[in-house]
C-alpha cells in the first residue's frame, strides 16, 4: 500500500474557495470556488424524484438508472444521466451563464448544507481534477470549529462508502492554521496553543486553541469578511460613477491595491496632498480590444479599515476586530491566556492585506496595556506584562490547506487515520474521535 | 462528466503556469494520476530549469513488453530526455525555460504542454502499440500464407487450423499496473484480446460491477454492435490466460486471489478497432477502462445515496405530519403516567 506513488490527498472545502492538492506540496494544485452547477431539471433536491410518488420502489428504478449511466448512446437518453451532468468550480460559474444550469454553493458558513451536491463535488474533485483512485490514497479533510459530529459521520459515510477511500483524517481548520504558522521565523517553539483569526469570504472567526483543542465557548464570529469588503469597494466605485463597477473589478482592486494604514485621518491627508497616491486599474474585455480605466481612491485603505472600524460599512455590527480578539482571549481559561496572546495567527484570504498583522498587533497591545495599567492602579502591584504577538507568514492565504499538507506528509499520518477496514468494522461513529496529531 | 480524460489537467495547468510566468520561481510539486502514477515537477538547480519526471508502477513491465524507452524517445524527440532519469522516477524531461522560449513558437509551446499532459497515456500505450503491430504482422502473414495455400489447392480447413494455433502462440503481454491488478494483452492474427483483472474492495461494488458488466454485454446486443466484444468471468481466469505461469495451477491461483475475488474482463478488439485511424482512440479508451469502471460504480453509489437521502426526507415529512397536535385548544388533555396515575394539576 505504501508506495511512493500514493501521496495523501488534502482537501480544504471552504465556504468560498476549495483548495485541493497533495500532501508534501507547498501549495494546493487547484483553488476554485466551492460551487456546483447542476442541470436545473435535476436539481438534486428532494423535489425531483419525489414528484413521482408512485414508483415501483427504490430498488427497481434505481437499478435501471444505474444501467443507463453506463452507455453514452441513445439508451442513456431515455433515463437518468442527469446525475453526471454538472460542473464544479470555475467551470460551474461559466456553465451557469447558459440556460440549463443553476448554481449553488453546498457549503454555508463553513458547514456542509447540501450533501447531495457535496458528494458530487467531491466525486468530480477527485476524479477529474486530482485524478486519483480514492482506494489508493489517504485523505485529509478539514472542518470548521464546532462542526456537529453528525456532519463528520456523514462525511465519513461518503468518503468510505461511496469512494472506498483507503483512510481518512478530519482535522479542525484552526488547528491546521496553527501548524502552518510554524513556517514563520517568528515561531520558536512549535506549540498548538494560540488564537487563530480565520477570515474567509463569508465570516471571520476568532478561535482560541489550547494544546490542539479548540476552546469552543470562547469562539467569536464576526459577520465581516472578504465579501463585505468587495461590496464596499463596489459601492464606492458606483458612487463615483466609474466606468466599470462590476464585482470582478472590485475583487481585483481589493486583492491588488488595498492595504491597512496605521491611522486613517493621516492617510486621508496624505492622499489629499499627494496625487501620486491614487492609482488606476485598467479593465480589459475578453479579446483585449476595449479598455476601461477605473480610478482607485480612498478605498485603497478604507476598505480593509472595515475590520478595525466596522461602522464605516455596517450599522449592525460595531465591535472592531482587535476588541473581539481580546474578548475571545479573555473568555478563555486564565492559565492559557498568555499563550493565546503570544501566538495570534492569521489565516485565510481576507487577512492578506498589507500590514494587516502589524495594525492588529498594535491595537491589541494598546487594549492589553490599558487593562494592565488599570489593574496596576487598582492593586498597586507591578504586572509582569503580557506579550502580544501577531504572526503573519507567507502561506497565510491557504494556511489551512498548507497545515494539512504538512501534517499529512509526516510518516505518522497514516497511523492517525481511520481506515476503510476500521470503518467497515465499527461503523460511521468511529470518526467522532480522531486522536490529535502530536507533531514532531 | 461521463468520460474521463486521458490527459492530466493538473500537469497541464502547472506547466502552462510555469512557462507563462514572467518571473520564474523555484518550484517543487508532485502530482498524481490514476494507477499509482506520480509526476514530479521541480526546479532543482535554478529557477529557469525545469525537471519533469514520471513514475509508473508498471514501468519495468512496460520496458519488458513495450520497448517504452524508444517509444517515448520517438514521441518526445524534440525535447531533452535525460538518459538517467531522476532517482525514484522512470522517465525525465529537462526543460531550460530561456532556451525553450527562444526556440519554440507559442504554438509549439502549447504542443509541448499538451504532449506532456498525455505522458501517462503514452507510457501505457507502448505495449498496446506493440501488440497491434504484432497483430498487423500476424494478419499479413496469415493472408499471405492463405493465398499461397489456396493456389496449391490444399485442403483449406485443416491447415488454417494449424496456422491458427501457430498464430495464437504469440506472447501474452502482462502489465502489472496496480497492486493485484493486471492488464493482459494478446495479439493474434485476427484480433487483439485485452484482459483486465480487477478486484473489488467492497462487497457492494461487486454487485454494482456485475450489473455494469451485464450492461456492457446487453448494450452491445441492443444498439452498439460496433463495440468490442466483452466477456466477464468471475474468479476463474479466461482460457487465454491459462498458459501463464501464475494461472497454470488453477486451484492455488484461485485460492490465493480469493481474498478479494478477482474478476476478469475480456475485451476483444477486432480489425475494425485497429485501423490506423481508430488505433489511437482505441488505445486511449481501453487503458482507462479500469478507472472508468470503478469511477462509474462510485458515481452510481453517489446517485443511490442521493435517492436514499430524499427518501428519508420524505419519510420524515410523513412522520412529522403524523405527530398529533397538542396546541390547538387542547390545554386540558389529561396526562397519565405509565401506571395510569393522573397528574394533579395545581393552579
Ligand atoms: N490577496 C488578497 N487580498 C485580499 N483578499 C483576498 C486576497 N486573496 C483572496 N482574498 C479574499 O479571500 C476570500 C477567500 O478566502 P478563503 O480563506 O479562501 O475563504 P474560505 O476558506 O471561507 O473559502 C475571498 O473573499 C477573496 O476575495
Amino acid at each position: 500500500m505504501a508506495s511512493i506513488a500514493t501521496p495523501a490527498v488534502v482537501m480544504d472545502n471552504g465556504t468560498g474557495l476549495t483548495k485541493l492538492g497533495f500532501a508534501g506540496n507547498d501549495a494546493p494544485s487547484f483553488v476554485f470556488p466551492t460551487a456546483i452547477a447542476t442541470n436545473s431539471n435535476f436539481s438534486g433536491k428532494p423535489s425531483a424524484p419525489l414528484n413521482r410518488p408512485r414508483r415501483s420502489g427504490p430498488s427497481g428504478s434505481g437499478a435501471s438508472a444505474i444501467n443507463s449511466n453506463l452507455s453514452n448512446n441513445n439508451v442513456a437518453l431515455k433515463r437518468g444521466m442527469e446525475d453526471l451532468d454538472f460542473y464544479i468550480g470555475d467551470e460551474a460559474l461559466e456553465a451557469c451563464n447558459g440556460p440549463n444550469y443553476s448554481l449553488s454553493y453546498p457549503i454555508k458558513h463553513g458547514q456542509i448544507e447540501n450533501w447531495d451536491h457535496m458528494e458530487r463535488f467531491w466525486e468530480n474533485s477527485i476524479f477529474k481534477y486530482l485524478r486519483c483512485e480514492p482506494e489508493d490514497h489517504y485523505f485529509l479533510l478539514t472542518e470548521p470549529p464546532l462542526n456537529p459530529p453528525e456532519n463528520r459521520e456523514n462525511t465519513a459515510e461518503i468518503m468510505f462508502e461511496s469512494f472506498n477511500c483507503a483512510g481518512l483524517y478530519i482535522a479542525v481548520q484552526a488547528v491546521l492554521a496553527l501548524a502552518a504558522s510554524w513556517t514563520s521565523s517568528k515561531v520558536q517553539n512549535r506549540v498548538l496553543t494560540g488564537t487563530v483569526i480565520d477570515s474567509g469570504d463569508g465570516v471571520t472567526h476568532v478561535i482560541p486553541v489550547a494544546e490542539g483543542y479548540v476552546i469552543g465557548s470562547a469562539i467569536k464570529n464576526i459577520p465581516i469578511a472578504g465579501r463585505d469588503i468587495t461590496l464596499f469597494i463596489q459601492q464606492m466605485l458606483r458612487e463615483r460613477g466609474e466606468a466599470d463597477s462590476s464585482l470582478r473589478t472590485a475583487e481585483q482592486i481589493k486583492q491588488n491595491y488595498c492595504y491597512v494604514c496605521p491611522d486613517i485621518v493621516k492617510e486621508f491627508r496624505k492622499f489629499d496632498n499627494d496625487s501620486q497616491k491614487f492609482s488606476q486599474y485598467i479593465v480589459e474585455n475578453q479579446n483585449k480590444t476595449q479598455k476601461k480605466i477605473v480610478d482607485i481612491g480612498y478605498e485603497k485603505f478604507l476598505a480593509p479599515e472595515i475590520f478595525f472600524n466596522p461602522e464605516i460599512a455596517s450599522s449592525d455590527f460595531l465591535i472592531p476586530l482587535p476588541t473581539v480578539v481580546d474578548q475571545a482571549i479573555q473568555s478563555s481559561p486564565i492559565d492559557v491566556r498568555k499563550g493565546l496572546y503570544k501566538n495570534i495567527v492569521l489565516s485565510g484570504g481576507s487577512t492578506m492585506f498589507k500590514d494587516f498583522g502589524r495594525r492588529l498587533q498594535r491595537d491589541i497591545r494598546d487594549i492589553v496595556k490599558q487593562r494592565i495599567e488599570a489593574s496596576e492602579r487598582l492593586s498597586n502591584a507591578k504586572s509582569t506584562g503580557v506579550e502580544v504577538q501577531v504572526i503573519s507568514h507567507r502561506r497565510q492565504r491557504n494556511a489551512v490547506w498548507f497545515g494539512g499538507s504538512l501534517m499529512a506528509q509526516t510518516s505518522e499520518f497514516k497511523a492517525y487515520c481511520h481506515t476503510k477496514q476500521d470503518y467497515d468494522e465499527f461503523g460511521p461513529n468511529i470518526v467522532r474521535n480522531f486522536s490529535l496529531f502530536s507533531v514532531p | 462528466m461521463l468520460q474521463l480524460q486521458s490527459f492530466n489537467l493538473s500537469v497541464e495547468k502547472t506547466l502552462s503556469e510555469l512557462i507563462n510566468n514572467e518571473s520564474p520561481k523555484s518550484f517543487d510539486r508532485i502530482i498524481s494520476d490514476f494507477d499509482n502514477t506520480l509526476f514530479h515537477i521541480s526546479t532543482p538547480e535554478s529557477k529557469t530549469q525545469i525537471l519533469l519526471s514520471i513514475y509508473l508502477k508498471c514501468f519495468d513491465d512496460l520496458v519488458r513488453y513495450g520497448d517504452i524507452n524508444s517509444y517515448l524517445a520517438n514521441i518526445y524527440s524534440n525535447y531533452n530526455i535525460l538518459d538517467t532519469p531522476e532517482p525514484g522516477y522512470n522517465f525525465s524531461i529537462y526543460l531550460d525555460l530561456v532556451q525553450f522560449k527562444q526556440n519554440f513558437s507559442i504554438d509549439q509551446q502549447y504542443e509541448f504542454i499538451s504532449k506532456i499532459s498525455f505522458l501517462k497515456r503514452n507510457c501505457l500505450a507502448a505495449p498496446f502499440e506493440k501488440a497491434i503491430n504484432k497483430y498487423n504482422e500476424l494478419s499479413l502473414d496469415f493472408t499471405k500464407r492463405q493465398a499461397s495455400l489456396q493456389e496449391k489447392h490444399s485442403i483449406f480447413k485443416d491447415i488454417t487450423q494449424s496456422q491458427r494455433d501457430d498464430a495464437d502462440s504469440a506472447e501474452i503481454l502482462v502489465i502489472n499496473y496496480r497492486n493485484d491488478e493486471s492488464i493482459y494483452i494478446k495479439p493474434s492474427f485476427d484480433r487483439v484480446t485485452v484482459i483486465f483483472s480487477t478486484i473489488f474492495k467492497d462487497e457492494t461494488d461487486k454487485i454494482f460491477g456485475k450489473v455494469f458488466l451485464q450492461e456492457f454485454v446487453d448494450a452491445r446486443r441492443r444498439s452498439v454492435q460496433n463495440s468490442p466484444q466483452v466477456l466477464y468471468s468471475h474468479i476463474e481466469p479466461p482460457l487465454e490466460l491459462r498458459s501463464l505461469p501464475e494461472f497454470l495451477d488453477l486451484k492455488s491461483s484461485i485460492s490465493s486471489s480469493n481474498k478479494y475475488e478477482k474478476g476478469f474482463v475480456t475485451f476483444v478488439l477486432f480489425p475494425r478497432h485497429l485501423t490506423s485511424q481508430k488505433r489511437d482512440n482505441t488505445i486511449s479508451q481501453i487503458q482507462l477502462f479500469r478507472t472508468y469502471f470503478h469511477y462509474h460504480i462510485k458515481c452510481s453509489k453517489a446517485f443511490m445515496h442521493s435517492r436514499m437521502r430524499s427518501r428519508v426526507l420524505e419519510y420524515l415529512k410523513l412522520l412529522n405530519r403524523a405527530k398529533p397536535d397538542f396546541e390547538e385548544g387542547s390545554k386540558k388533555v389529561e396526562r397519565k403516567t405509565a401506571s395510569g396515575r393522573r397528574f394533579e394539576i395545581r393552579n
